[in-house]
């Protein structure tokens, strides 16, 4: 039966070493997301969250616990779930000596799209992001600005049910943030599912209709924002704070 | 597995390190370029430095009377020696190189290039000499021994600055490991002398008894020379082979007349010779002196062209974080491996194939000196060739297997270039054996890998077919190749290697 869940996670755990060095990264994360959401995964450095989103994105194999997506198993269909998300974080780059376009359609091509489908698609995600002006430029001579629209674009070239963005708009200027919240939000219309970690509570407000804060591995709160409100006070940053003093 | 993802992979790949200036200048530039510019500036150098060395001066200490001694005996030689005299003169413009060649070569004839040796000399001596010259007997044996006499003659006549022995400063200590041996008579047992050779004062000192001249006119007479040198100084060793030649070319001058003055017949000193006729042409020479290069060349350049595409692939990509966005594509682990691997088995390929290439054109399409050319006629067999490059190809995809795993292992493009350098002496040093000549090719060999690639090119461009070397050669390294791809494939699939960052 399929899910009617966009993401689904169960009991996440991931260790990494053995004996002394053994380490828990990811202690116990359940959660899910639905389709037409946008789930804000919070967390201060090292709690977790970007370990629990390479394990939803197939990068990590779970040590313990399930996750599906799309109604498909991290472990057991990885190719299934690859077709199915768009994955962004600080890990993952774009090659330098490539142009935009080349990267695009590069993706496309692994995705399996038709080659005009992918031509189609490059024109279209290039007026949403701005992007005519570079497209055809070598990416090692594009801002960091300009490269992350790309890499937002890269995770959208195939239309994914889902999209997994990991602070994507850090260390960029007012407008290619902006850029980037237009995008989520006109993917939650078309009803993607958006998987949206981030420091900046402004945009978690803005964006986000659930949310997740996880600390030391485990998921510390799981609602909507008003209800994290309702919990902790209006001040987003407070309760966030709040929420992890509470875990301690 | 989709091949159709594996191609994507690797044509993505292609185009990325294409345009990475290392991998060009790795992959094409240096195998191009190399052949022909070590040729050419080896060639170059062996003949400026060979000239060099022919046409330098020497200094020999020795006393008046025997300087006067050496001159007349040399003098004496021409006059009794005057076709080998005007034979060697119209040689003298050429090489030793051509001189030696021309003692091997019997059908060689003079008289073809008289004209053009005539040039190098003054009009009125070239039309003596050409006289001379036509007046020849036939161009035997005798003629060649006494032309290589003459120039021995030459040498000390024309190349020689004499010192007096009293003149002789050489001041301070002997190095250790320097000694006068106690035979050497008193004129020349004198620590000055071998200071002075050691501080390259003088390169050696000559001694011969003053009634040198007068024992020798006796028919039983025999003279004993000495010469002080020390052979550990090129020029000093230089000097001692030339007088050596010198004394042992007027020592037949004089066995000649002594002969002649006997009535005894010609060959009365000679009851046996032996006539040498060398089977290789000078190009099998060359053949098999390139037999032993080409292959540490092959498989230095192959590993080459492995390298940067490998380690830019596997630690550049980790570096540039580009290799965790492709893990989040739909392509199994395997289908990168193999598409990565793909692209560095090509550049490995290409690189040995251009470095082949490369190396075909400087040798016969006139990029070498001309005179060196001149002696190439380098045919390699088809089937040498095809099974050489069937040799290339396990060995390619071993370099890139094996280099694909540590590219991958490494956290950096800088921390794989160090794992990747031991590698590298590990690979293609062992296939230098080749450069040892005339080693026998034994079959436990054959099992060594690298060495036994280089040993098979080796012996199947010189057209020795050895099968059963061959087979077990293709065997172990395709057995290798397996190995390192089996590893290169596991490492793909290890989180822990593949984020290692």
């Amino acid at each position: 039966m399929t899910s009617p869940l966009a993401v689904e996670a169960r009991g996440l755990a991931k260790t990494y070493g053995r004996g002394k060095n053994r380490t828990e990264a990811v202690k116990d994360v359940t959660l899910d997301c639905r389709p037409g959401e946008v789930f804000g995964l919070l967390g201060p450095n090292g709690a977790g969250k970007t370990t629990t989103l390479r394990m939803l994105s197939t990068v990590l194999a779970p040590s313990a616990g399930s996750a599906q997506i799309a109604g498909r198993d991290v472990v057991a269909d990885p190719d299934g779930v690859r077709s199915a998300i768009g994955f962004l974080s600080g890990n993952t780059g774009l090659a330098p000596r490539l142009t935009p376009r080349e990267v695009l359609t590069y993706f496309g091509n692994l995705y399996a799209l038709p080659r005009r489908d992918i031509v189609a698609r490059i024109e279209e995600l290039a007026k949403l992001f701005d992007m005519e002006g570079f497209l055809d430029r070598r990416c090692d001579k594009l801002s960091s600005g300009m490269k992350q629209k790309v890499n937002v674009a890269r995770t959208a070239i195939h239309d994914p049910e889902v999209l997994i963005l990991d602070e994507p708009t850090v260390g960029l200027d007012v407008l290619a943030s902006r850029t980037i919240v237009e995008f989520v939000r006109d993917c939650r219309e078309r009803g993607r599912c958006v998987i949206f970690s981030t420091h900046i509570m402004g945009e978690v407000s803005r964006l986000c209709d659930r949310l997740a804060i996880i600390h030391k591995g485990r998921v510390q709160f799981l609602g909507t924002l008003a209800e994290l409100r309702a919990a902790h006070g209006d001040d987003l940053e407070e309760a966030f704070v709040a929420v992890l003093e509470q875990s301690r | 597995m989709s091949l159709r993802n594996v191609r994507i992979i690797a044509m993505k790949d292609f185009r990325d390190v294409l345009r990475d200036r290392r991998t060009l200048i790795f992959m094409m530039l240096l195998p191009i370029a190399v052949m022909p510019l070590l040729m050419i500036g080896l060639t170059k150098f062996m003949t400026a430095q060979q000239r060099s060395k022919d046409e330098r001066s020497v200094t020999i200490a020795m006393d008046p009377s025997t300087r006067n001694a050496l001159i007349a005996l040399g003098r004496e030689w021409v006059a009794e020696n005057r076709d080998s005299w005007a034979a060697y003169k119209a040689k003298k413009v050429l090489e030793q190189e051509e001189v030696a060649s021309a003692l091997g070569a019997v059908g060689d004839s003079l008289r073809d290039t008289d004209a053009e040796a005539g040039e190098a000399e003054s009009a009125a001596a070239a039309a003596e000499e050409q006289q001379a010259l036509e007046k020849l007997p036939e161009f035997d044996r005798h003629m060649l021994a006494g032309v290589a006499d003459a120039r021995a003659v030459d040498r000390i006549l024309e190349l020689v600055e004499f010192v007096r022995l009293a003149d002789v400063e050489g001041s301070g200590a002997l190095t250790s490991g320097i000694e006068i041996p106690e035979s050497v008579p008193a004129a020349l047992n004198d620590p000055r002398l071998a200071v002075a050779i050691q501080d390259k004062e003088i390169d050696a000192a000559f001694y011969m008894p003053p009634d040198a001249l007068t024992s020798m006119e006796n028919t039983d007479g025999a003279v004993a020379a000495w010469l002080l040198h020390d052979s550990s100084i090129t020029m000093s060793g230089e000097t001692a082979d030339r007088m050596d030649d010198f004394i042992r070319a007027v020592g037949r001058g004089r066995l000649e007349v002594r002969v002649r003055e006997a009535q005894l017949p010609a060959h009365f000193t000679e009851p046996i010779y032996v006539e040498v006729a060398d089977v290789a042409t000078p190009s099998r020479k060359v053949q098999a002196f390139l037999g032993g290069l080409l292959p540490y060349m092959l498989l230095a350049f192959c590993f080459g062209g492995a390298f940067y595409p490998a380690l830019d692939v596997t630690a550049g990509e980790k570096e540039r974080f580009t290799l965790e966005t492709l893990l989040l594509a739909p392509a199994s682990r395997f289908e990168i491996a193999l598409g990565k691997f793909s692209v560095v088995f090509v550049a490995a390929i290409v690189a040995a194939l251009l470095a082949t290439a490369s190396m075909a054109v400087t040798f016969t399409q006139g990029i070498l000196p001309a005179d060196v050319a001149a002696k190439l006629d380098l045919t390699f067999e088809p089937l040498a060739l095809a099974l050489t490059a069937s040799m290339i190809l396990p060995v390619a995809a071993l370099y890139a297997a094996m280099l694909l795993a540590v590219g991958l292992f490494a956290r950096s493009f800088k921390e794989a270039q160090s794992y990747a350098m031991p590698l590298q002496f590990l690979c293609v040093l062992p296939s230098m054996i080749s450069l040892i000549p005339d080693l026998e090719t034994e079959s436990y060999l054959a099992w060594i890998p690298f060495v036994n690639i280089s040993l098979l090119i080796k012996e199947l461009l010189k057209g020795n077919y050895l099968w059963e070397f061959y087979v077990i050669t293709i065997v172990s390294t395709l057995l290798l190749t397996i190995a390192a791809l089996f590893f290169a494939a596991t490492m793909f699939k290890r989180e822990s290697v593949l984020l290692r960052t």
